[in-house]
């Protein structure tokens, strides 16, 4: 009768120790195949892709119609000889507006970046912009200078924004949809003020209705070309 | 008796819900498997949507291209009589070149860079550092800015033109910019003035370096005439209004 109960036991534990095994073993591989399991991500990832296509289709849709809109109307004004000083005046306004010769205004978000722990690097600016870029925004400045297509921000000692000397606090402006612009820097964990905020530096973000983002003032080297020609076809 | 029955109950209920576990991993990873091997239907047909919408995408930027080339035919024709008008012509131009919208060509750089060709990812010291050997979208980012900051007025990389409005983003391992994937080998070019633009990227510090000491492989040109196309995208004025 002892006897008995004690190979039972064995047996049990035994067949208990191997199945718990097995189990641990699966577990284990699907805890992997999750972090190389690029397929939710993948199917996203299309999802995002047709997202963001079908919204620049639109776009440069919406861009053609206005272009041939104004052909028509320079064509207009030539089969009636008359001057086309405000067509011009108009095209000329809305491309100095869209290379940000002119103040502008808008809804978007205000970001105030300051040392703390450490202090705020020309890196953290550059990463900055390159989001806010990312999620559509119009026109960002950063204590005022306005960020331009060849905008540089480097680090000399201290940072230069157009070659201009910008220091803590940085008040970063941007033009946008405020719901983008927040959505894309406020990811938890992996978005610009979380892992900011998690490296020593003081984020402060806030929304506004009306921010107003001045006109480039820098180098007007930087908006008339000396090396660069449109190519004759 | 009595002891072995209740043992027997307790063996059984144990190997019960043990068995129920281990189906039900093995469930799990089946459909694992499923969708990380083969691609179902559902993600081919989202596959050739995106196709088809990039498709409609390039269409409607060839229209563009054509109507841009009418519109600066009649605006020039309706200032030919008017210096006054023929100078905002020009200025409008030179926006548009600003803006991005218009292939240029100039003296520049030429610039390649490529991930480590030696990395053997069979050895784990290597697939470790695997970060180490291939190029990331920050390395293009800081390039980018030392040509600007070099004087370049127009760049592009793997024929992506940077304009105002460009990210360069990385979703995975792949980089994007202007939402459209590019991979190495890199080519980014300049214009600008070469005697400028070649040092600030080999000086000694300089972020060629960089890249160098960490394995990569990197080739700067100067030439008398780099090619730069436009970019094909939209610019959207959504939010923005100019404070008059």
């Amino acid at each position: 009768m002892d006897k008995d109960k004690i190979i039972l036991s064995i047996a049990i534990g035994f067949v208990c120790v191997i199945l718990i095994a097995i189990m641990f073993t699966q577990f284990k591989t699907i805890d992997e195949a999750d972090i190389v399991g690029i397929t939710t991500a993948r199917e996203d990832e299309l999802t995002t892709m047709l997202a963001t296509w079908k919204q620049k289709q639109a776009e440069l849709q919406e861009q053609l119609d206005s272009t041939r809109q104004r052909i028509d109307e320079y064509n207009e004004k030539i089969s009636s000889n008359q001057a086309a000083e405000e067509l011009l005046q108009d095209e000329l306004e809305q491309t100095n507006m869209l290379t940000g010769q002119t103040d502008v205004e808008g809804e978007g978000i205000v970001l105030t970046l300051s040392d703390a722990e450490r202090s705020v690097t020309y890196e953290d600016l550059l990463e900055l912009i390159n989001e806010l870029r990312g999620a559509g925004a119009e026109a960002i400045s950063i204590n005022d200078q306005r960020i331009i297509n060849m905008t540089e921000i480097v680090d000399a000692n201290a940072i230069l924004v157009n070659q201009e000397r910008v220091v803590s606090p940085y008040i970063v402006k941007a033009i946008g949809g405020i719901t983008y612009l927040t959505s894309a820097i406020n990811q938890k964990n992996i978005g610009f003020v979380d892992v900011r905020r998690g490296s020593g530096i003081n984020v402060q973000l806030e929304e506004s209705k009306n921010v107003k983002i001045s006109a480039y003032s820098g180098r007007r080297s930087q908006l008339e070309f000396r090396y660069a020609k449109e190519v004759e076809e | 008796m009595k002891n072995k029955s209740k043992a027997a109950i307790v063996i059984s209920i144990s190997c019960a819900l043990l068995t129920v576990g281990i189906i039900v991993q093995l469930n799990t990873m089946k459909d694992l498997n499923k969708t990380v091997g083969g691609e179902d239907f559902a993600q081919s047909d989202l596959r050739d949507e995106v196709l088809r919408w990039k498709e409609k995408y390039d269409n409607t930027a060839k229209e563009i291209e054509e109507a841009e080339k009418q519109l600066a035919e009649v605006r020039e024709k309706s200032t030919e009589n008017d210096d006054g008008l023929s100078e905002t012509e020009q200025q409008i131009k030179n926006n548009y070149n600003l803006l991005g919208t218009t292939n240029l060509e100039g003296s520049g750089v030429e610039i390649t860079v490529t991930d480590d060709k030696d990395i053997n990812p069979s050895t784990a010291s290597a697939l470790i550092n695997l970060g180490n050997y291939i190029v990331h979208y920050s390395d293009i980012m800081q390039i980018v800015n030392e040509l600007k900051n070099a004087g370049a007025e127009a760049i592009s990389v793997n024929g992506q033109r940077i304009v105002r409005t460009t990210s360069i983003r990385c979703i995975g391992n792949v980089i994007m910019i202007n939402d459209e994937k590019v991979g190495a080998p890199f080519t980014i070019r300049a214009i600008g003035l070469p005697e400028m633009l070649e040092p600030a990227l080999t000086r000694l510090g300089g972020y060629l370096q960089v890249l160098n000491d960490a394995g990569l492989e990197t080739d700067v040109k100067r030439l008398d005439k780099v090619e730069i196309p436009k970019y094909t995208g939209a610019f959207q004025a959504k939010y923005m209004k100019t404070v008059k």
